[in-house]
């Protein structure tokens, strides 16, 4: 797969077809990758594909000007041609690598899962069904389902829907719903009350880095409302009535837009738990709307226009 | 003073007393993100898990955000009340060298030519309690800039764990001040000593990554100019305030007065040279495109902060690579000046 990718960008590049590629390289920490952005074919050799590629890439040819050739997983894909239907960027300007996915590894259950911190992983490799590790020097065996994103088992796109070029062959979507909405499920579950403490001590927590809306696709507001001070609507500082408003009007903003990619939460540096709160509203805008994000490019964005048949029951 | 010691079992005890003058805060994992809380009698087990927080100790003395004063509008004009922080005394236990350093590059910029009576009051009240590493993370790269994983000269009080017990050596007179006043310690026998000594050079080898600093203020200056590469390394970079806001060092902040008619506050909160709207307030932002943003966070701790208080402002404490996101690498963007 790898070897493909590199070889087919590489020509994408001396072609003169693309500007950029964007992809995965190795990282500067055990298992991590790192996006990899260039225009230069001598840095194609780093290019990989494993499966720790968890970043979701599709917000860079929003800010890249040219075109791109861009490396995404099922769930990426979708952000990409949400990002079409609100032209911020152009199908025919992007080359699109699509890698079928069995799931990316969330670092942080891992750690949980060996006991021991991730820098205490020298070598992971997933070998069929399960995860091989090298952990201070001593080899161990996980199940690779037991480490991947809460997200993965939920997604039923694993594949790309929208690509170029695939990279291997199809993956059928191996889905947990229940799993992947367990801890939406458990707030859900609280009192009005309860659920409200609960979020309020989560938002306490927020130190305003922005790392939640930077990395979001779909938040590509060329001046996002939180840095409009006239009129001010929310605290520049971070007070916990004012985190919550921020990120609840985010969570509005993105919705029908958001293809669960979890980025926000993975990028959240206190650990508050946002894609309970991304996900919930994936399941409204469905079930509401019957709108599954990033499907169909050619489809206009659920709230940007309206159907006879849409629901307005909130009106009556 | 020689070494004393005291039973990790017996931390409990210590911190119950030790609370009761004063605000004592601890490593804590309680809240989802590992950072300084306050004590609160429960468990005294982070030695046995805890490596470094998420959020520096910076946060106990330049607070995310913090009233400044209040301000009402009274018949002859607005009465101003300045809000203080109330100088009660306070113990940071379990402060890595790396964030002891760090405090005390900070200090030299809030005690400069304006004296920032927030920020030092808090600092006069503390007492800070280093703990030394053993296990530091592979993002670490403290050696670099001189500090030492298993000793620090930046603290009051250091402790060494070695095992089932914490050696403590007072480093400062408010340290041995607060030795003094703790119960529960025994003297420590030279064997502990060189233990902890040992354990301290082991800290130093397993510290690999590292970035060179020789000639590097020269580099900076010579690297300003070349856009190319700030627009290559700048290329990931997804502007947010992460890098900044878990750096023990940077210090940008903002401030914004809450107005509701007849009165207010002055608030003083983080700010990030990340943020396309930084410093967007007082005039503009000169630096439009993020690669001169990048450039200006690396030259500021690099060079800037050099000239102006002789000292680096980063402490290798790897904080920006494990949280970044995308993985900007600090090692790898002073590597690559270094290289040009």
């Amino acid at each position: 797969m790898e070897n493909r990718l590199k070889e087919e960008a590489g020509k994408l590049l001396k072609e003169g077809k693309v500007d950029y590629i964007v992809g995965y390289g190795k990282g500067t920490v055990n298992l991590r990758t790192s996006p990899l952005i260039t225009n230069k074919e001598e840095d194609l050799e780093g290019l990989v594909i494993n499966p720790f590629i968890a970043n979701n890439l599709s917000r860079y040819p929003v800010e890249l000007k040219g075109r791109v050739g861009i490396v995404v997983k099922g769930c990426d894909s979708r952000s990409l041609t949400s990002l079409m239907q609100d032209k911020k960027v152009k199908r025919e300007d992007l080359i699109i690598f699509g890698v079928p996915c069995e799931g990316v590894v969330d670092l942080k259950k891992l750690a949980g899962q060996i006991g021991a911190e991730i820098d205490r992983v020298t070598d992971a490799e997933k070998e069929g069904e399960n995860l091989t590790l090298q952990v201070d020097g001593s080899k161990k065996t996980i199940p690779f389902r037991d480490v991947i994103f809460d997200k993965c088992y939920g997604c039923e796109h694993p594949t790309p829907l929208e690509y170029d070029m695939l990279l291997g062959s199809e993956v059928a979507p191996n889905l947990d719903i229940e799993k992947s909405l367990e801890r939406i499920k458990e707030l859900e579950g609280m009192d009005a009350q309860e659920r409200w403490n609960y979020w309020k001590e989560q938002f306490s927590k927020c130190i305003r880095c922005y790392g939640c809306r930077n990395v979001c696709p779909a938040c590509f507001c060329e001046r996002c409302f939180v840095d409009v001070n006239m009129p001010q609507w929310v605290a520049t500082y971070a007070t916990w009535q004012d985190n919550l408003t921020f990120q609840l009007i985010r969570t509005l903003h993105v919705a029908g837009r958001c293809s669960d990619c979890g980025e926000c939460e993975r990028a959240c540096p206190v650990g508050i738990p946002l894609r309970s709160l991304q996900r919930k509203m994936v399941e409204e805008v469905k079930d509401l709307f019957g709108h599954e994000v990033g499907i169909d490019k050619d489809a206009p964005p659920v709230f940007s226009h309206y159907e006879a048949t849409d629901p307005d029951e909130f009106m009556k | 003073m020689g070494y004393k010691k005291i039973k990790k079992d017996q931390l409990k005890t210590l911190f119950n007393e030790l609370s009761k003058d004063c605000s004592l805060f601890v490593p804590s994992g309680s809240k989802g993100y590992v950072g300084f809380d306050p004590w609160d009698g429960n468990s005294a087990d982070f030695t046995e898990w805890y490596r470094n927080t998420t959020i520096p100790p910076k946060a106990l003395f330049f607070p995310p955000v913090e009233a400044m004063l209040r301000f009402r509008k009274g018949e002859a004009g607005y009465e101003i009340e300045e809000l203080l922080p109330n100088g009660r005394p306070q113990i940071v236990f379990g402060v890595r060298p790396c964030d002891a350093r760090a405090l005390k590059i900070t200090d030299t910029l809030f005690s400069d030519t304006y004296r920032d009576p927030y920020y030092l009051t808090r600092r006069e009240n503390a007492t800070i309690v280093g703990l030394a590493c053993n296990e530091p993370c592979d993002t670490c790269f403290c050696t670099s800039l001189d500090i030492s994983p298993g000793e620090s000269q930046d603290v009051d009080l250091l402790c060494s764990d070695i095992g089932d017990e914490l050696l403590m050596e007072a480093v400062s007179d408010k340290g041995e001040d607060l030795l003094s006043k703790m119960s529960g310690l025994s003297e420590a026998s030279g064997e502990e000593e060189s233990k902890a000594k040992q354990l301290g050079d082991s800290a130093k080898e397993k510290i690999t990554r590292q970035i060179d600093t020789s000639g590097l203020l020269d580099k900076m200056r010579s690297s300003f100019e070349n856009r190319e590469y700030w627009e290559d390394v700048s290329r990931k970079c997804m502007s947010c305030g992460i890098c900044t806001y878990v750096c023990p060092t940077c210090h940008c902040f903002d401030i914004c007065d809450e107005n509701n008619k007849k009165d207010g506050k002055r608030v003083r909160n983080w700010d990030s040279c990340k943020f396309p709207l930084f410093t967007r307030m007082p005039m503009e932002n000169p630096r439009h495109e993020k690669w001169r943003r990048i450039r200006q966070r690396y030259h500021h701790k690099f060079e800037y902060f050099q000239m102006n208080f002789e000292t680096i402002a980063c402490t290798g404490c790897g904080r920006c690579i494990r949280e970044c996101p995308v993985n900007v690498d600090v090692t790898e963007i002073i590597g690559g000046i270094q290289a040009l």
